[in-house]
């Protein structure tokens, strides 16, 4: 697979449980270093994608190749060249943070390679300070931190990351981002869930899963381009967002800070003392849904 | 396989266990606590059977009748009772668990070559407990008669009864519960480890989601069933070595046969019953799910293996349904080697059956346990 730069290639993937269609149809692709964003509210179907892409979930139908494996067909062999951090950081409570990272490395490697990995990983997770200290003592960040390294202790050419900045505060929220964009820099392609949408900007490239489907693919910029043509932003003085929906012209309102937020149609007047506005992916992910949400009405 | 994997899990499950606060003391105490319940607490030899006595003859005869049935520490008369009701009052109380009447004027009757009846109450409510009492008094009646047959022999007055019975107990002769019991009690223990410990542990990772975690590696299954085993394995056997050494020390429990031999049963079973937790814990989702689980397996094994309760007397269909119970096989084959010295030439039945149900489970176990989510 050498010259090969996508390292992702998810063809029409789809999961049933039961009459529950949890995963509909979703292609994409996750190039070398790039960093992916899977945007999607609680429910969208990002942990049933990143863990049929992981290989530990089969597809109902359709087929996705990690670093050159299926995961139909081979998932052992995508398992062998992943890295994976669940949703929860999955760190053992009673075992110290290098007693965590060893276990988690010797599943890849042996003899010296596995313990320079350990070291390695340490390191460049700024771990060394807390190696002997046991991960349930650790705070919600720095489990987090352990558990990335753990996730990519083997130094995977894939990694995905599934909500790892949930509950964190911002400060380690944007360590967490730091620590997934070094490891970018070295090659590494990472497919990260996230339902926050100050996050989705962080990413090359953004998917906007919405009930199991695809309904959005592109770079944060090209997302919010698509966004301002269709639509115009603009900010009112006010403190009443009521008194805007269901006005003729506006798609929707509502407030921030001393002002309201409005969206118009392209055509639909600016009004009196409106200040515009530049779309944002908070603005893309609300719209894009409010189609789907349309659509599936009709 | 790869060993380096297999040494990691192990490795991993060893220091939790380690620093588990709660399941280390467990694994410590509960096998040495059980061995010593058992040992005294189930006891089928008893002692010290309360007794009252309504004594209207109050003669030589009658105070060696007493001495008989205190010979041994089998009864100790509690009360003397004046009339039949208190008789009977006493023992509604349980206050006294037999009642004997012995009636007036039993030297003379005796001297005049009379038979005499002795009434004896017994509370039936428990049958094992009645059965014992009857064969107490039965067998102090017996001494008392034999030395009255004797007396009158050297007077010339009577023949010696024409049959008596000598039993002799073997392999335990002084009917010691507590070697009865061991053997039964080391296959409790390795059912219990094994089983339940072995259960929790893949069900734990299930639980608190390290499971997805370990899957989505290039770990093998039976990379992670055996280094998961091994640990119990260890556990066990030094469980077992435990218990062997305190009922050979407080309970004086015979080691008469190989020694070797016992370690390869207690290897063959621990290894079944290892197996059977991980069949347990591959279908159970909780840890709740995983302990009524190997209840399921557990419960039956106890009473169905002929540790309480002798197969013997068990209905046909129960009967059959023991040659399921692998603690059966275990227990037969421990108390051969254990009480009667007894080898393979044997005990190869038992050993044949302990293979059958290893293999099989082993298997039925590799076969459970996938790598994938649903």
């Amino acid at each position: 697979m050498s010259g090969d730069r996508t390292k992702v290639r998810a063809k029409g993937l789809e999961r049933r449980f039961g009459h529950l269609l949890a995963v509909a149809g979703v292609s994409f692709e996750v190039y070398e270093g790039e960093v992916f964003g899977l945007l999607g509210p609680n429910g969208a179907g990002k942990t049933t994608l990143v863990r049929m892409l992981s290989g530990v979930l089969t597809p109902t139908t359709g087929d996705a190749t990690v670093d050159g494996a299926s995961v139909v067909r081979e998932p052992e062999r995508v398992k062998a060249r992943i890295g994976y951090a669940t949703q929860e950081a999955s760190v053992y409570p009673f075992l110290t943070v290098r007693e965590n990272l060893e276990f988690r490395a010797a599943m890849y490697l042996e003899g010296p390679p596995a313990l320079d990995a350990v070291e390695d990983a340490l390191a460049r997770f700024d771990l060394g300070g807390v190696a002997d200290r046991r991960a349930g003592e650790l705070s919600g960040g720095w489990r987090q931190r352990l558990s990335l390294a753990q996730a990519v202790v083997h130094r995977p050419r894939v990694a995905f990351l599934d909500e790892p900045t949930t509950g964190l505060d911002p400060l380690a929220r944007r360590a967490v981002w730091d620590l997934v964009y070094a490891e970018a820099a070295r090659g590494m392609s990472a497919l990260v869930t996230t339902h926050y949408m100050d996050e989705a900007e962080r990413c090359h490239r953004v998917g906007l899963i919405y009930g199991g489907r695809r309904v959005a693919l592109g770079t944060p910029q090209e997302l919010k381009a698509a966004v301002a043509a269709r639509y115009r932003f603009y900010r009112v003085p006010g403190a009443d967002p009521a008194d805007w929906r269901g006005r003729a012209g506006v798609v929707d309102a509502w407030q921030r800070g001393g002002a309201v937020r409005i969206v118009l149609e392209p055509d639909a007047p600016a009004p009196a003392n409106a200040t515009p506005e530049e779309p944002t992916m908070e603005d893309v992910f609300v719209l894009k849904i409010r189609e789907e949400d349309a659509h599936a009405l009709v | 396989m790869r060993w380096s994997r297999v040494r990691a899990v192990a490795k991993k499950e060893m220091l939790e266990l380690r620093r588990d606060p709660i399941l280390l003391r467990v694994i410590r105490v509960l096998p040495v606590a059980m061995l010593l319940l058992f040992g005294y607490a189930v006891n089928f030899n008893l002692k010290h059977i309360p007794l009252a006595l309504l004594d209207r003859a109050d003669d030589r005869i009658s105070r060696t009748l007493v001495r008989e049935l205190e010979k041994d520490d089998k009864f100790e008369v509690v009360a003397r009772a004046e009339s039949e009701e208190e008789l009977k009052r006493l023992i509604d109380r349980q206050q006294a668990r037999v009642g004997l009447v012995v009636p007036a004027g039993l030297l003379e009757r005796i001297r005049a070559g009379k038979g005499v009846r002795l009434r004896a109450l017994v509370d039936g409510s428990d049958p094992t407990f009645a059965f014992q009492v009857q064969v107490g008094l039965q067998k102090a009646v017996g001494r008392l008669n034999a030395r009255l047959v004797a007396a009158r022999m050297l007077a010339g007055e009577a023949q010696p009864l024409p049959l008596a019975l000598e039993p002799e107990l073997l392999y335990n002769p002084e009917a010691n519960t507590a070697a009865f019991m061991v053997p039964g009690i080391v296959g409790i223990i390795l059912t219990q480890i094994a089983v339940i410990l072995t259960g929790l542990a893949i069900v734990r990772e299930k639980e608190t989601r390290m499971l997805e975690s370990l899957i989505a590696t290039p770990v093998r299954p039976g990379e992670l069933v055996v280094g998961k085993v091994l640990p119990y394995l260890v556990i066990a056997f030094a469980d077992t070595l435990l218990v062997l050494w305190v009922g050979y020390v407080v309970f004086a429990v015979p080691m008469r046969g190989s020694l070797v031999l016992l370690l390869l049963l207690i290897f063959l079973f621990v290894l079944g019953s290892l197996a059977v937790g991980i069949v347990v814990s591959a279908r159970a989702r909780t840890q709740i799910q995983a302990i009524f689980g190997t209840l399921v397996y557990y419960l039956p094994s106890i009473f169905l293996s002929g540790l309480f309760f002798p197969i013997e007397g068990m209905p046909r269909v129960l009967q059959a349904v023991t040659y399921l119970i692998p603690l059966r096989y275990f227990l037969e084959a421990a108390r051969g080697v254990m009480l009667r010295g007894v080898g393979l030439d044997v005990l190869y039945a038992p050993f044949a059956a302990l293979v059958v149900f290893t293999a099989l489970m082993l298997a039925l176990a590799t076969m459970s346990f996938r790598k994938r989510l649903l």
